[in-house]
């Protein structure tokens, strides 16, 4: 099998010519996409994966340098986008892996004709004449406050989990089987999301953009998805009635059909 | 009786030991406990209708919206995160929350509860910890990196004196030829004396970088190598050793016992330098009218190498120190070494699975080596 395929856990499905390719955000891994992607698997080949330090990647090929910028998983994204030839593929990002893809579009000319960026944002920390919605003051409280919230990860446990992907039954016996990881790797993946700045980047954007703009999201106001929308050239937004910054799971059927009309 | 008594459902929920807070699926709050009220200073109407989001830290409420939320609709439940509640006095309450969905028989979420609990103390516990645990390290790092300049400067310190050693050598070796040749044109008694000098002192000088070159090799790892040979005979090599200290100590006397009746499978300039060393110990600092006596035989599956001398105890303190490099024990200036002798031999007895002991009596101070044959 090849390295990319376990180090990002990969799971291929769906019967289309084109592909989907499904990209989580912070905090979770492609378990967010299950109330979704399974609606686009007639017409497309779904690629769905974890980011290295979510879910079920290969946390030893984390690399605290590749990984300090989203750049290092945009590499990883067109790395994915080689392995399997995808060329005028749909790229679907929830949260900060909207600027993920926006950035693997721009390295990789071809291999995403479309991108679906969910609740993005360019600049999470207020700027001169821009609001992102957070003080650098308050990033840094959130980092803090990760140690707290270790979600009952222990150095023991890891192996448990990462070492038997063959016994579910194992997984079963842990309080929360899901979007577990190190603490450590969520901090600095924290650290990354939410001080990084890619407005700059949205101006190169050359395909067709659809941004889905949730009521209500604390984390990417309607405002930050307005700056999104305005700085990519052929980009149209979306205001989904889902409240919160998840929308991809608590009203995949708004999001599915939402982003019919673009696909 | 009349059965079992009436449970008051509202009270026990009101005043549970612990807050309780449901939420409408679209995360608005519909209903709080008293008991989440008193802590949070809240009323009843502050609170519903409002998100719990809002009663959040900024940390709290990102928390909430990346893994509390998505996590509930995954799993259906999540339980011991960490929360942080704003008080209505702007305090933060520091709380531990276990959350689940209530759910429709197709999977829509009807109603989502948290239960809370206090988790102050609890939390400046684990801080605590967290803070010791990033003290240790620096600790464990800081030594590790004292550690690893220690041995750098200690490898560096040796691979310096291996080159110093080798490279003494080259000019030591054409001083020496130098000395060979002007002997042979020697004229006068003045000449031949200072040319013998000058012979003697460059040999003691060559035995003094071979004596510094086997320590470094001792010290840089592997120890010192050896050539072992059962063909050769060893007693010769012994009796050239005896017969060069005879000639360099006139006026003493050197007695040998020679019982080797098995071959020994040893290095034999290793063990003739080991011997030229204890033996070269003995006429220094062995009383100078009594005769040394050196001893080699096999028996007993083994070999024994000993000289003996007459002369002074060796002070029981200086007895561990004897064999550790450097050590030089009382005598006069001019037959000073570098106190590598007594190193050497007991690093060539390690070589060979031996070892060298030694024994001091008023009448006797005896260096034993011995060694296995087999």
């Amino acid at each position: 099998m090849p390295r990319v395929i376990e180090r990002n856990n990969v799971h291929i499905r769906g019967t289309g010519e084109k592909a989907m390719m499904f990209a989580h955000g912070f905090g979770c891994d492609q378990n967010m996409w299950r109330f979704v992607a399974p609606a686009f698997e007639k017409d497309f080949k779904t690629v769905l994966f974890d980011h290295v330090g979510a879910g079920g990647s290969d946390l030893s090929a984390y690399d605290r340098d590749k990984y300090s910028s989203l750049a290092g998983y945009a590499d990883d994204v067109v790395e994915l986008g080689r392995e399997f030839g995808l060329q005028d593929a749909v790229f679907v990002g929830h949260s900060v892996s909207s600027m993920i893809g926006v950035l693997a579009a721009e390295k990789a000319p071809g291999m995403f004709g479309k991108l679906v960026l969910i609740g993005p944002s360019a600049r999470y920390v207020d700027d001169e004449g821009y609001v992102g919605g957070f003080s650098a003051k308050q990033i840094e409280e959130l980092l803090q406050f990760l140690e707290a919230n270790h979600m009952g990860w222990s150095a023991q446990m890891a192996p448990m989990i990462m070492g038997n992907p063959d016994r579910p039954e194992l997984r079963q016996e842990l309080t929360n089987s899901f979007c577990r990881t190190d603490p450590e790797i969520a901090k600095a993946f924290a650290r990354v999301t939410f001080t990084s700045d890619n407005r700059e980047d949205l101006g190169r954007v050359s395909v067709p953009t659809l941004v889905l703009q949730c009521s209500e999201d604390i984390i990417a106001s309607q405002e930050v998805g307005d700056f999104v929308n305005r700085a990519i050239p052929k980009s149209r937004m979306i205001v989904l009635q889902a409240t919160g910054h998840c929308p991809n799971l608590s009203a995949p059927e708004e999001v599915v059909s939402a982003m019919r009309t673009f696909v | 009786m009349d059965g079992a008594p009436h449970l008051d459902f509202q009270e026990i929920i009101e005043n549970a030991p612990c807050g309780y807070i449901s939420l409408l699926p679209n995360g608005r709050i519909e209903h709080v406990n008293a008991t989440f009220l008193s802590w949070s200073g809240y009323s009843a109407n502050e609170m519903v209708g409002k998100r719990l989001s809002d009663f959040l830290s900024i940390a709290g409420r990102i928390y909430y919206e990346t893994h509390i939320a998505p996590l509930l609709r995954m799993q259906g439940s999540f339980e011991e995160f960490a929360i942080d509640v704003l008080k209505a006095d702007g305090q933060p309450l520091q709380m531990i929350a276990n959350a689940n969905e209530r759910r429709h028989a197709d999977g829509r979420p009807l109603s989502i509860r948290l239960a809370l609990i206090r988790a102050t103390d609890r939390r400046r516990y684990e801080q605590d910890l967290l803070g010791a645990r990033e003290l240790a390290k620096a600790a464990e790092k800081a030594t590790e990196e004292k550690l690893q300049h220690e041995r750098e400067a200690a490898e560096l310190r040796e691979q310096f004196i291996a080159v110093l050693g080798h490279d003494l050598r080259n000019p030591l070796a054409s001083m020496s030829a130098g000395a060979r040749i002007l002997a042979q044109t020697a004229q006068t008694e003045k000449e031949h004396q200072v040319v013998a000098m000058m012979q003697t002192t460059a040999m003691r000088m060559a035995g003094l970088i071979d004596d510094v070159l086997d320590l470094t090799r001792g010290r840089l790892g592997g120890g010192i190598a050896l050539e072992r040979d059962t063909e050769k005979p060893l007693e010769p090599v012994l009796a050239q050793v005896v017969d060069e200290l005879r000639l360099a100590s006139p006026g003493r006397v050197i007695e040998t016992e020679f019982k080797i009746d098995r071959p020994v499978n040893c290095d034999r300039s290793r063990i003739g330098q080991m011997l030229s060393n204890l033996l070269g110990n003995a006429l220094t600092h062995g009383a100078s009218n009594k005769l040394v006596v050196v001893h080699a035989s096999t028996q007993n599956g083994s070999f024994e190498l000993w000289v003996a001398n007459a002369g002074e105890v060796i002070p029981e303190a200086s007895m561990d120190k004897l064999f550790q490099p450097f050590f030089r024990g009382k005598a006069r200036a001019s037959k000073q070494g570098l106190g590598l002798g007594l190193y050497i031999a007991s690093e060539i007895a390690k070589a060979h699975r031996g070892e060298l002991t030694v024994s001091s009596t008023v009448d006797e101070t005896r260096f034993t080596f011995t060694m296995p044959l087999d």
